[in-house]
């Protein structure tokens, strides 16, 4: 087997370790949040028989491993049961919230990588200078306000103030579009309803950004110390001495070396603004899996607690595979030290 | 160059023939906290009331402006003995799949809910069984005579029977699911709006239903969209920004303040819902009355309803005189509920427990944040008598199970009550009524062989007049046992733009004594 396929299946084979690990201890932890989950889907004033029948028939009364053993051999049948919040399946649910999650994170992983990276280079550059001192201060404002605040701030200045961008939802009002992917970007361009993606994208410009601020202070102030590192090594004093044209230095002998601890971290980021998403998409009313995810704990839906948990770690778990092939690609001694082992 | 000009202007009028054609349908945006329940039998909260009241028509509703109720679905109503109702139904009422309205509909959707158990169907405990005697006439017969039978069907809503056989899923029996995997997601009624589009998390778009029976008036919004969950922030600016039209109560007043400086109408609902700080009767110190005595004195109401103020015309509280709203069949009229530190201090002083001794625990629900400033005003209240108080956050599912036990139910909690029928009944009893103790509504665990009769006498006198004397001596019966702080009368204070006009909310004359119903879309005015 190539190294490359043995990295791989290595990492899927820890992966789903994690997620039977994930999925129990989510179970356990679901199963204790005060209240009687039926009690509360059913509302105050149900009657007694009622709320009966419900825990009997979400097997509420048996024992802990019972419960799993029941949620075990539903999810071989792809069934994650009913919510209890939304009276529907909660993989209907999952289908319906996770895009509009992913495509926030997806869309605010981009800016992260594109407005982040370049910083941190050009500070690393500039580094000492006015134009080091300027990028530091914001990207210190971005990774020490949390992004809800980011939300608020930023819907107040270009949404109140200014009126650039819309306040809240995916798509203008007056505008439908089918829903093919639920990735309302991809379902606008499905539809060749090119103005529907004007609107979808501009929609989307403020809660991403308010979402990829940390992360984005966080990449280019990790790409800024990696890079400042690198620059004192010994090589590129060679190259330098070599006469090679400063941005050659920059980009091939100071920014590729830094970039695999940094990839790692954005990797990382990344993947937890899944989780972290909720506050921004509370902001801008936008219907996604993170928004769901609260609100199912908070109302004890023991099905989709566990339903959306799972989902958030696979997607946890995806990124960093993806972070460990793109580090293997760039650094070859890591994909070659599978082989030796 | 002319011709390039006449272009543009073409182009221009056909683009403000295009504006005045989009500017004719009209659009009504509001919010509400939580996701709203589409199925009619699982209605319980605010949101889902107000779905229930446009999708669904009801036998009765209230009367507009005064107590009482008028026929709707049905065209008329008797009862000789107060057990047995006859109901003739309207012949004009079609569903909104084109199915004419029956009396197995009515009998069918009550069926439906009583074996669903769920949202109000308690109301209909006392109701034996329902019968259609004719295609238009349906019976209802009571184990006993219950005076409040005709306020609870105001939520009763007739779903169509047919439609929903038609789309049964998997469960057990005849009717397999009842419906319910339908009716979650659509809508089987007779009412004045349907669903276009549900989302859960998002919003329920509504239109008007062009063959509603009594039709809706053009001015009424063509579309609605009932928008869940938003943030107050994202509402302040929606509204400011004039995309959105209603808020829901649950502002807190500040942003209603600023949303009114702003230039926004406010819009209140009244009489349907008071605020009780309720006092655990069976451990100590309150199960001794002169301590809960001593805290009903000490409570500055005054402070409680500055504290919630709007606007110097508008406060999201108002002062209580008694256990029932004013305005309530039973309300006690003349002097609200004041502070009295000195009667505090006498009763205190006759407690068999000494301040320094007490260690009362106050807590607030941690969903509803307004309760801090209230558990804060009381902590400050109950020191300067003496009494230390711990301040406690409990979120509504550990308070909810904590309180099914009196040992573990806390010393004072925090419970807004709204009437669910109008009926003072649905308020008093399930607080007071001994056998009703241990439920979010009842944490006082009451045990009052007066009040018991009173309360059952109340449920079972037909005569309007005789049976607002009873709830009066039962009002007087609790202020004198003080099992709760009968804080205030809550006002439900709503920012609305300037494009709406809701009478039912900004009119008394026009108002309904049933939380919700003032949301009927049908009733509200567009302005262009």
């Amino acid at each position: 087997m190539s190294p490359f396929f043995r990295l791989l299946a290595k990492r899927l084979g820890t992966s789903l370790i994690v997620l039977i690990g994930v999925s129990l201890l989510i179970f356990a932890i679901a199963r204790v949040i005060p209240g009687d989950p039926a009690r509360i889907a059913l509302g105050p004033n149900a009657t007694a028989e009622a709320v009966l029948a419900l825990r009997e028939k979400l097997h509420l009364d048996a024992s802990f491993l019972t419960q799993y053993g029941y949620f075990l051999a539903d999810l071989a049948r792809g069934d994650l049961g009913i919510s209890l919040y939304t009276n529907r399946p909660v993989m209907t649910d999952i289908a319906q919230f996770l895009p509009a999650t992913l495509e926030l994170v997806l869309v605010s992983g981009l800016m992260m990588v594109a407005i982040g990276l370049p910083l941190g280079i050009l500070s690393a550059r500039r580094r000492g200078t006015w134009v080091d001192h300027t990028i530091r201060l914001v990207t210190m404002l971005g990774v020490s306000a949390p992004a809800f605040v980011w939300a608020v701030v930023l819907m107040l200045a270009f949404s109140y103030f200014l009126k650039i961008f819309p306040i809240a939802g995916r798509l203008s009002d007056s505008i439908t579009v089918p829903s093919m992917t639920g990735f309302m970007l991809i379902d606008t361009l499905l539809a060749g309803n090119l103005r529907a993606f004007a609107d979808a994208v501009w929609h989307l410009i403020l809660p991403a950004f308010a979402l990829a601020l940390s992360g984005i202070g966080q990449a280019a102030r990790l790409v800024r110390s990696n890079m400042v590192e690198t620059y004192e090594r010994p090589y590129i004093e060679m190259a330098e001495a070599y006469g090679f044209p400063e941005k050659r230095i920059a980009r091939r002998y100071a920014f590729r070396p830094s970039l695999i601890p940094s990839l790692t971290i954005i990797g990382l980021d990344f993947a937890a603004m899944l989780g972290s998403a909720f506050l921004v998409e509370a902001v801008y009313a936008w219907p996604g899996l993170s928004r769901y995810g609260v609100a199912v704990i908070l109302r004890k839906d023991l099905n989709a607690i566990v339903g959306t948990v799972l989902i958030i770690s696979a997607m946890f778990l995806i990124v960093n595979i993806i972070v460990d092939i793109l580090v293997s690609i760039i650094n070859p001694r890591i994909r070659l030290s599978q082989r030796a082992s | 160059m002319t011709s390039v000009l006449k272009t543009i202007a073409a182009a221009l009028l056909a683009a403000t023939a295009f504006c005045a054609h989009a500017n004719a349908e009209t659009v009504l945006r509001l919010d509400e906290s939580p996701v709203g329940e589409l199925d009619p039998a699982k209605a319980s909260d605010y949101a889902d009331s107000i779905l229930m009241f446009n999708l669904y028509d009801t036998l009765v509703i209230p009367k507009q402006g005064q107590p009482g109720y008028d026929p709707f679905l049905a065209a008329s109503f008797e009862s000789a003995d107060g057990k047995t109702y006859t109901f003739k139904l309207r012949t004009d009422v079609k569903f909104q799949s084109g199915h004419p309205l029956t009396a197995d509909d009515v009998v069918f959707s009550f069926d439906r809910m009583m074996k669903l158990g769920q949202g109000l169907s308690y109301l209909f405990e006392n109701v034996e069984k329902a019968a259609a005697i004719d295609a238009s006439t349906v019976k209802f017969t009571l184990k006993t005579v219950y005076a409040p039978f005709i306020s609870a069907l105001t939520r009763l809503p007739i779903v169509d029977k047919a439609l929903v056989l038609q789309n049964l899923a998997e469960g057990e029996g005849d009717m397999k699911d009842w419906g319910q995997a339908y009716l979650s997601t659509h809508t089987a009624g007779t009412g004045a709006y349907t669903v276009v589009s549900h989302n859960p998390q998002e919003e329920t778009v509504m239109a008007k239903n062009a063959d509603y029976f009594l039709k809706v008036p053009a001015v009424a919004p063509d579309t609605v969209r009932l928008r869940y969950g938003l943030e107050a922030a994202t509402v302040r600016t929606l509204i400011a920004q004039g995309e959105h039209e209603i808020s829901s109560q649950w502002l807190p007043p500040e942003v209603l303040k600023s949303l009114a400086a702003d230039g926004a109408q406010l819009l209140t609902e009244k009489g349907t819902t008071e605020f009780y700080i309720k006092l655990n009767t069976t451990k100590p110190p309150f199960d001794d009355l002169e301590c809960r005595l001593a805290v009903t004195y000490a409570f500055d109401y005054e402070s409680g309803v500055k504290m919630v103020a709007v606007s110097d015309q508008v406060s999201q509280g108002s002062p209580a005189t008694g256990a029932l709203p004013v305005g309530m069949l039973g309300a006690l009229g003349g002097e609200p509920l004041k502070r009295d530190v000195e009667k505090a201090k006498e009763h205190l002083a006759k407690c068999k427990y000494k301040p320094e001794d007490m260690k009362v625990e106050l807590t607030w629900i941690g969903e509803v944040p307004l309760e801090e400033r209230f558990a804060l005003l009381m902590q400050a209240n109950f020191a300067e008598i003496g009494i230390q108080a711990e301040v406690r956050k409990l979120p509504w599912a550990l308070f909810s199970e904590q309180v099914s036990k009196p040992e573990n139910t806390p010393n004072i909690s925090q419970v807004f009550v709204n009437t669910m029928s109008g009926d003072p009944d649905t308020l008093l009893y399930s607080m007071y009524h001994s056998s009703a103790a241990g439920t979010w509504m009842s944490p006082e665990y009451l045990k009052d062989a007066e009040v018991d009769a009173l309360l059952e006498k109340g449920r079972t006198t037909l005569d309007e007049a005789e049976r607002a004397k009873v709830y009066e001596a039962a009002n007087k019966r609790l202020i004198a046992l003080a099992p709760s702080i009968f804080a205030q009368d809550q006002t439900a204070v709503f920012a609305a733009s300037n494009k709406v006009s809701v009478p039912a909310l900004s009119d008394p004359a026009k108002a309904f004594a049933l939380a919700g119903f003032g949301f009927n879309f049908r009733l509200m005015e567009m302005k262009q």
